[in-house]
């Protein structure tokens, strides 16, 4: 059966899938995007922040007029304990030195703009099309079935996201484990720009980042984000599936947002502001437990369906890693084409250059955050016991004040000095 | 003669539409801004009850009584009215935005090189006669101001109940019968049929009372607790896109941006998330009562009042508290 | 047959529109083809399918050819774009003109056009265009049944009550309404195909019109200062336990908004 051909198809149309088609934007191959949505960015979705750091060795020319939101000067953690908490603040000049080190972002509108940009050097990126499936030749993928065409490909790539349907028809996927996954659902809440600069103590285009921890998860693995946009708020929460499921009673998400929108720190930072969106996404957290094999013949996997995702306690990181990897599926590519050999192992070039890159060494790194992250305490117990401990050391009342030390080892002893604590501290050492 | 302010009246089966009498007393209102007199221009065959009907309502009528204008057709009507228009140059036009007006006011207005605004959801006059015509643009996000050239007549047509009958009008129109010359022949398309819909009940366009179910109503079987509502109210029944593209409702009762602009005095909506293609087409009802278990439902953004609730339990009550309420 | 399609890339349902001042308007940056449009090209590659033939899409726009592209992908046979500076500021009737004086001396059968476009909603341009080329025209309609192109047509239209059954001769325009079909999802090797195709661009020189012809100057309506939409009072909810939220809602609805 003789189907149209093209050089490369990139079946998903969002970060992964357009790195790697600005990659081979210049190759001179004809190289298709096709995005499921009705353009790239309506189904993609963060926090949230991108490190602009580690990508500009992979996209060097890319970040002069993109529509990025604030450069993010502060850094916020917040412990909540029931109705107390304490805010960690950390500004440093280095964070509001060009080249800035990380921006806010909103997905919609800057892939959207990166869809553009690959268009307009010629790649073909074509909205509401959805791949069903692969077409093999025994084992070798050499083309994919939409909805009623079939297109045939030297090489495809698959950028299909997180539960990646193609990487699992690839037979490269191992089967889901909830602990692997988390659910972050947000709201963008429109503010003006002035009082979010007056709000978050900020310049003229910078931008805070601020993470909680604590009581408003109930107990259930996760926590909240909080980050400052040009003109809006992104406000959300992100929870482990696997610790979602276990929690009796069943606790409905979008009312923990809700409960956590009502706290005064979180009321007094959106009051006046408006709800302009809402929307959810799954998350990739399983990092190197849930990598697959990320290349066959005529097939490489990309970002998120190539399980390139991470917890890292303090952030969560994916769009980065997206990136890269796209841009060094595209030059596995370009080598492959010089060769015009599309098979396995000139295709495993792919994960050599992966496994030299900065994702795959932090995904080594931090191998064993979720294990951390299923100690229950640090979002129940620990946050509501520092901020109780600072709330003795600075409270006067009628009480004749006791002294510091006095007040800091009397709740170390009661809430630090047992053997739990010994315990999980021998385990924090991993992080 | 050129300053008057005409409006198309429209009649079916030799009964004048709602809508044409909104629009007279509007006219009214405007004679008393600017001196204009208000004139009805009526097309039809057998139209001595007509015109009585409108009599009170009007200083002018300009009747063409002849069997071959017994139905609407654009060609019928253009050739008819616009040599007349030509002749007299009214400073207003006026007519419904019902499938009429919007079919035949756009050619009218292109013939006669006036401008037109189409689908207003407000009007008003100068004294010194110059129209301003208030209209949605963008399905209703954001609403324009248009106004005129010189050109005349400044033609519009504007959505039911945007204006208030008023039954206090008692003028004596002068009946001005206008020859009508429509060779059959000529014309190049004709009506050679009419499926009537079932039931008695408005459009939604035109009915002052709607009510719709989304979603919610799961099964169009149950749509039965919708009629049985809408007939306590008068209401007629509407809905939601998916419903229609489900094919459990005809395309007609689509309320929204891809259905039909409504303008009720009151809607209820039932089981309706209120999607934004939705609540564009309810944005000029007048009140608007929505029903859905999710609290957090967009559609009480839209809302005058809101219930949470489930709507099988919600609409048998209400029909029952409203036959009470009613009878009083 | 020889068809025409009249098409117009408008803003996205989902695109905010917001007012910016009395005269400007901020509208987000994303378009589609309007989607009565493309019930109106399905509906000209139906009949091309059935009786052979040509289907042109044509459109008046001086930034984007989108909506055209969009026709070729569906399987339309050529694209025109109508663009001068001169069609800024253009009222609908301007428009008009200006295809019309495109079509004039073209040996068209059908003309199908969507029945409003999702920015104006005016619903002008068809049958203006009607008019100035002197053919009948029917508007909002679901049902189309050619059998013979050299004879006459039937179509379905929606009124108020029920649907009228007209019959038409050639040529014609028509208006389509949703519910007459639904547009086909092009395939991608026809989206690239449509997304390489050079589109014949025609100005008004080249239709005989001058510039007195169309923009702002001529403009027979205009926008005299735009407004946002009236934002209602912040809904009341019936807090209470069934049945006394149903009574009380029946108390204000008779009491307070007085609507029954």
């Amino acid at each position: 059966m003789t189907m149209d051909k093209v050089d490369v198809i990139i079946a998903g149309g969002g970060l992964a899938g357009l790195s790697c088609a600005y990659e081979l934007a210049d190759s001179g191959m004809t190289v298709i995007v096709l995005e499921r949505g009705d353009f790239s960015g309506s189904k993609n979705v963060t926090g949230g922040r991108i490190y602009l750091s580690p990508l500009r060795n992979y996209l060097p020319d890319l970040w002069k007029g993109a529509p990025l939101e604030r450069h993010v000067t502060k850094e916020f953690i917040t412990l909540l304990g029931k109705t107390n908490s304490t805010t960690f603040e950390l500004y440093s000049d280095r964070f509001n030195r060009e080249p800035y080190p990380s921006y806010t972002i909103l997905r919609a509108k800057f892939d959207r703009w990166l869809a553009d940009l690959v268009s307009e050097k010629g790649v073909f990126v074509i909205p509401q099309k959805n791949v069903n499936d692969l077409i093999k030749e025994r084992e070798k993928v050499i083309g994919v079935k939409t909805e009623d065409e079939e297109i045939g490909a030297d090489c495809v790539v698959a950028a299909d996201g997180i539960l990646s349907f193609i990487a699992e028809k690839a037979g490269l996927r191992q089967p889901f484990q909830p602990q692997h996954f988390a659910l972050g659902f947000k709201e963008v809440i429109a503010l003006d720009s002035k009082i979010i600069e007056d709000r978050f103590r900020l310049g003229e285009k910078e931008g805070a980042a601020q993470l909680f921890v604590g009581t408003l998860t109930k107990g259930i693995m996760g926590g909240g984000f909080l980050y400052t946009n040009q003109e809006s708020l992104s406000l959300g929460i992100v929870v482990g599936i696997h610790s979602l499921n276990q929690k009796e009673p069943r606790e409905e998400v979008h009312k923990l947002l809700d409960e956590f929108k009502e706290r005064p720190e979180i009321k007094n930072l959106i009051k006046g502001g408006e709800v302009v969106e809402y929307s959810a996404h799954l998350i990739s957290e399983g990092g190197i437990h849930i990598k697959p094999k990320v290349y066959g013949d005529g097939i490489l996997i990309t970002g998120d369906a190539a399980g390139l995702g991470l917890n890292m306690l303090v952030t969560v990181r994916g769009m980065e890693y997206a990136m890269a990897s796209g841009v060094l599926a595209g030059r596995t590519i370009k080598i492959a084409k010089e060769k015009n050999d599309f098979s396995a192992s000139s295709l495993a070039y792919y994960e050599k250059l992966l496994n030299e890159s900065f994702i795959m060494k932090e995904m080594d790194h931090f191998k064993n955050s979720l294990s951390i992250l299923e100690n229950e305490r640090l979002f129940s117990k620990y946050p509501q016991a520092i901020s109780d401990l600072f709330e003795k050391v600075m409270r006067v009342d009628e009480n004749p004040k006791e002294g510091l030390y006095k007040t800091i080892w009397q709740t170390f002893k009661k809430d630090y000095l047992n053997f739990q604590t010994f315990k999980d501290w021998l385990l924090f050492r991993k992080i | 003669m050129p300053n008057e302010i005409w409006v198309l009246a429209e009649q079916r089966e030799g009964k004048i539409r709602k809508v044409t009498f909104e629009l007279l007393s509007a006219g009214a209102e405007f004679s008393e801004k600017t001196g204009f007199q208000v004139g009805a221009i009526v097309l039809g065959s057998g139209l001595q009850e007509a015109v009585k009907s409108l009599s009170p309502f009007t200083d002018k009528i300009y009747l063409m009584d002849a069997p071959a204008l017994a139905s609407y057709t654009s060609d019928t009507y253009l050739i008819n009215m616009a040599p007349f228009i030509k002749e007299h140059r009214p400073s207003v036009l006026l007519g419904g935005a019902t499938s009429t007006g919007k079919d035949l006011f756009p050619r009218l207005a292109m013939h006669l090189q006036t401008g037109y605004a189409p689908d207003c959801t407000g009007l008003n006059i100068e004294e010194n006669g110059k129209l301003i015509a208030k209209r949605p643009l963008y399905g209703g996000k954001v609403f324009a101001e248009m106004i005129f050239s010189e050109a005349r007549p400044q033609m519009a047509t504007v959505r039911n109940n945007t204006f208030l009958v008023n039954h206090h009008l008692s003028k004596s129109a002068q009946v001005i019968a206008i020859s009508s010359h429509t060779d059959p022949s000529s014309l190049k398309k004709k009506i050679v049929g009419l499926e009537k819909a079932a039931g008695t009940k408005l459009d939604i366009t035109e009915a002052e009372v709607v009510v719709a179910a989304g979603r919610g109503i799961k099964a169009p079987e149950n749509f039965k607790i919708m009629e049985e509502l809408a007939d306590v109210l008068n209401a007629s029944v509407g809905t939601t896109r998916a419903i229609v593209d489900e094919g459990w409702r005809d395309q007609k009762d689509q309320i929204g941006k891809s259905g039909k602009n409504i303008s009720a005095k009151l809607y209820m909506a039932f089981g309706i998330s209120g999607a934004i293609h939705h609540v564009l087409g309810i944005g000029t009802c007048k009140t608007v009562v929505a029903v859905d278990t999710d609290p957090n439902a967009l559609i009480f953004n839209y809302a005058d009042y809101g219930i949470v609730g489930d709507l099988f339990q919600i609409i048998p009550a209400l029909t029952e508290e409203l036959k009470k309420a009613l009878k009083e | 047959m020889e068809i025409y399609v009249l098409v117009k890339q408008v803003p996205d349902p989902e695109a905010i529109v917001k007012v910016k001042s009395d005269s400007e308007l901020e509208i987000e940056n994303k378009y589609f083809t309007n989607f009565f449009d493309e019930i109106a090209i399905e509906a000209g590659l139906k009949l091309k399918e059935k009786f052979g033939g040509k289907v042109t899409v044509l459109t008046v726009d001086n930034k984007k050819a989108d909506a055209l592209r969009r026709g070729i992908a569906m399987g339309a046979d050529d694209a025109i774009q109508i663009t001068d500076p001169a069609l800024e500021g253009s009222d609908q009737f301007a428009i008009a003109k200006a295809l019309a004086a495109y079509l004039k001396d073209k040996p068209f059968d059908l003309i199908l056009a969507g029945r409003q476009a999702m920015d104006d909603d005016a619903g002008i341009v068809g049958p203006a265009v009607a008019e100035l080329l002197g053919i009948p025209h029917v508007n909002t309609i679901i049902g189309l049944e050619v059998d013979d192109p050299k004879k006459e047509v039937k179509v379905l239209r929606e009124v108020e009550g029920g649907k009228e059954i007209l019959s038409c001769s050639f040529p014609a325009l028509f208006t389509c309404q949703k519910g007459l079909n639904n547009p086909r999802i092009p395939q991608v090797m026809n989206v690239m195909k449509a997304m390489k195709t050079q589109i014949k661009k025609v100005d008004l020189a080249a239709l005989g019109l001058n510039a007195a012809d169309a923009g702002s100057q001529a403009a027979k309506i205009k926008v005299q200062k735009y407004l946002p939409s009236p934002k209602r009072p912040p809904v009341k909810m019936i807090k209470e336990d069934f049945p006394e939220n149903v009574k009380s809602l029946v108390k204000l609805l008779k009491e307070e908004a007085k609507v029954i």
